[in-house]
């Protein structure tokens, strides 16, 4: 039993020694970053060899930034994947990839920003970047994120043509969340707004899955809103391609998210909303290279939250496929330019009216809620003012669409 | 030809550790295989493991404090199985009694943190958990001794009904609900560390040592001395060996069995505190499989008190080693790192096995047994 004793005691020496020894070493600043020394690190929720879904997005755009940089994939990057939404963990991993001595740590999970708040004031010499999220110091921490709404109001579009072409005016929505999450009814009411542009008569239908990644109900839920509520376009905020399978094996059609699902269901996509997330993740490397040193950080990227949408190239929408009605690149298009010319955006008073042939108009016109709002856990919550924006008024502020946004407009009914 | 499975007796110890050597070596084998296959080079790799990437870390010191950190509660909670298991009343419960305590610590620290003085605080989280986790085991003790109920099935279905109830306090973000921040917009859980936590005491450089660490040597100790020198201690092994013989050398089996289900829950929830104590805050993973891997622990460890220490502390330099290395090597994600564990573990309990058992070969119709 002793030797045992011992044997845990000569442990705990060596280790005591081995943190005696290694403690001198610390922080090790190098000057003058380049994209040959600059040391990327990652944060995953799932398996960095995950080959679809919110990991690989993320993944694949940080290894793509990489290699536009010239940057050697597997020397400069280090990656503690798996992680989940709990603090401890996250503090552990972000310890494991500052040993590893990098530069910039980017964190993709929402759940993830106590933690990186916290360590961004442990270890001023990192950068540390949070994704989804919304907390930000001066210097060395910032949060990323897209317009989404934006690519879905195009996709909303083509969705919205297609409903005229079919004579239907039943639009689907499966949901991961509603109105408990601005990210989710932002996307929503982009998309709603985009099929209303084109079908001023369309009714959006949403369910809500409750849950951000749930195959089965993805592919449930789409069939219910075909069947039961006769949904000719089936749209989604949903990890699989599920809904739009779905949508092919009922003979009806639909806008992925994402990535471009028409391999998935070539016969029912029309287009997806889709990141590019490849562009933050250039962006922000080259500001920490350019920067130098973290502190600088923030004030290279000019923001602490970074926000970029079609303009950045951020996000779009997938290749239009043949399912398509016509005119709808045309339109598309049309509407690409205004909002990227900064002429005009989606949730404003100015509303776009797109005529069957494509060409576009705007139109004062009031934002309206459908009336409800969510409140401490209660979706339903009636609202007392339904105007968001008066007719011609100057666009919701980005903090709401980021973090407040709790209704839906007008002609989308939760089921 | 047929086999049998007989029970080894008093296998020598040097043979003992050349089997349990040889199952790592084995394993590790295996794993380099593997590697090699996906392109890494495994002596880097191990190399990396082994060290739990301390090698050229600036901040090593961090890597012991996280590695403690695993530690303490996974030392706690297999000594607290052992005093179960030592009784043979297989407690499967330890997750559920971890969440539970692992709940009131959380409940204590932010209903009284800043109001009472830190210490006071810190004990009452304590003996709150102690006290719910018990209360959790102690069910099921109540229905064994009573009903003669399966306490394997109960504890381990007790398991989910906790792990529930602590998902839905997680995610249902209503105005009662104070374990989650009431400033956030999303269900987030509500961070305590500012208010009450177990305190570091600073030792070399910028390392510091948990408190918690001390104490849980502490009670290793003390349990030592309760099983080996104490007339509860005693009583724990007579039944475990044999509740007949206890029953007729005038023991109370009923109240043996309640008290000492009763303490190893107990210990399980200060397990909990320790936890939820030092990193100051609740979520749905806190107890990190501490109530699954406490059992292999205690088993591999012979629910031997200073071996579960040492099991421990192996276990735990293979689950952090496992997640630093897959850092540092792209081709190796964690779903790998856990795969290569469960070889490792996988292949040390078959060595176990060994130790405890021989296979014979009998040939068919041999008459061993009279009725082959």
């Amino acid at each position: 039993m002793k030797k045992i004793l011992a044997l845990v005691m000569a442990m705990v020496l060596v280790l005591g020694l081995v943190a005696c020894g290694e403690t001198g070493a610390a922080g090790s600043n190098e000057e003058g970053l380049s994209a040959q020394t600059l040391k990327v690190g990652a944060i995953y929720i799932n398996s960095k060899n995950d080959t679809a879904g919110y990991t690989f997005a993320h993944h694949s755009g940080i290894t793509a930034a990489m290699k536009e940089l010239g940057m050697d994939t597997e020397k400069q990057l280090f990656i503690v994947d798996e992680v989940p939404e709990k603090k401890d963990d996250v503090l552990a991993a972000v310890d494991t990839l500052v040993g590893n001595g990098v530069n910039i740590i980017f964190g993709i999970s929402f759940g993830y920003i106590d933690a990186m708040e916290e360590a961004a004031a442990e270890y001023p010499n990192v950068i540390f970047s949070h994704g989804t999220g919304y907390k930000s110091n001066e210097t060395n921490f910032n949060n990323y994120f897209g317009r989404a709404y934006q690519a879905r109001y195009l996709a909303g579009i083509a969705a919205g043509l297609k409903s005229l072409e079919l004579g239907n005016n039943n639009v689907g929505y499966v949901a991961a969340h509603t109105t408990d999450y601005a990210e989710t009814a932002s996307g929503i009411n982009g998309f709603a707004l985009g099929v209303q542009a084109a079908n001023p008569n369309a009714k959006i239908y949403v369910k809500n899955l409750n849950n951000w990644a749930d195959e089965v109900n993805e592919k449930a839920y789409a069939e219910e809103l075909i069947n039961s509520y006769n949904c000719g376009v089936i749209s989604q905020h949903c990890d699989s391609a599920q809904p739009q399978i779905a949508a092919q094996t009922a003979g009806v059609f639909g806008c992925g998210y994402n990535s471009d699902m028409t391999p998935d269901a070539p016969k029912a996509h029309l287009t997806a909303a889709i990141w590019n997330w490849n562009v933050y993740y250039r962006t922000a490397m080259e500001a920490a290279i350019k920067a130098g040193t973290a502190d600088k950080f923030v004030a290279t990227m000019g923001t602490s939250a970074y926000y970029g949408g079609l303009k950045e190239g951020f996000v779009d929408v997938s290749p239009l496929s043949e399912n398509c009605a016509e005119n709808t690149d045309k339109a598309i298009k049309a509407v690409k330019e205004l909002i990227i010319s900064g002429e005009w955006d989606v949730f404003t008073g100015v509303k776009l009216e797109i005529a069957a042939d494509g060409t576009v108009t705007q139109k004062d016109a009031a934002l309206e809620s459908n009336g409800f709002q969510h409140k401490d856990g209660d979706f339903k919550v009636p609202m007392e003012n339904v105007e968001v924006v008066a007719a011609g008024g100057a666009s919701v502020e980005d903090g709401v669409i980021t973090g407040t946004m709790n209704y839906l407009v007008a002609g989308v009914e939760e089921v | 030809m047929g086999m049998h499975i007989v029970k080894r007796e008093n296998l020598p110890l040097w043979q003992k550790v050349c089997l349990y050597v040889g199952a790592v070596a084995a394993a590790l084998l295996l794993g380099a295989v593997l590697l090699l296959a996906i392109g890494v080079d495994p002596i880097a790799y191990y190399n990396r493991m082994f060290t739990l990437g301390t090698v050229g870390n600036p901040i090593a010191y961090k890597v012991y404090a996280n590695y403690l950190a695993d530690l303490v509660p996974l030392v706690l909670t297999s000594l607290a199985l052992s005093l179960a298991f030592k009784m043979k009343f297989w407690n499967i419960g330890g997750e559920g009694q971890f969440i539970m305590g692992a709940l009131a610590t959380a409940v204590v620290a932010i209903k009284l943190g800043g109001v009472l003085p830190t210490a006071v605080v810190l004990i009452l989280m304590c003996l709150a958990a102690m006290v719910a986790a018990g209360i959790y085991g102690l069910i099921v003790a109540a229905l064994k001794v009573k009903f003669g109920t399966n306490e394997t099935l109960l504890t381990l279905m007790l398991n989910y009904v906790a792990l529930y109830l602590l998902t839905y306090l997680m995610e249902t973000k209503v105005p009662w609900n104070f374990l989650l921040d009431p400033t956030a917009v999303r269900p987030v859980p509500q961070s305590f560390d500012k208010m009450v936590k177990f305190p570091s005491i600073p030792l070399v450089g910028k390392f510091s040592l948990n408190v918690c660490v001390i104490f849980v040597v502490l009670i290793g100790l003390l349990i030592h001395v309760y099983l080996r020198r104490t007339k509860q201690g005693y009583e724990i092994s007579v039944v475990g060996d044999s509740a007949g013989t206890a029953r007729y050398a005038g023991m109370k089996v009923g109240p043996i069995v309640l008290r000492t289900v009763f303490l190893s829950a107990c210990l399980i929830g200060l397990a909990a505190a320790f936890k939820v104590g030092s990193t100051g805050i609740l979520s749905t993973t806190i107890t990190e499989d501490v109530g699954w891997t406490g059992i292999i622990v205690a088993w591999l460890a012979q629910l031997n008190t200073w071996a579960i220490f040492l099991v421990s502390a192996l276990v735990c330099v293979l689950h952090y080693g496992s997640t630093v290395a897959a850092a540092t090597f792209a081709q190796v994600d964690s779903s790998f790192a856990n795969m290569l564990q469960g070889v490792i573990l996988f292949l040390v309990l078959a060595a176990d096995f060994f130790t405890r058992f021989r296979v014979v070969m009998v040939k068919k119709g041999g008459s061993d047994h009279g009725n082959g």
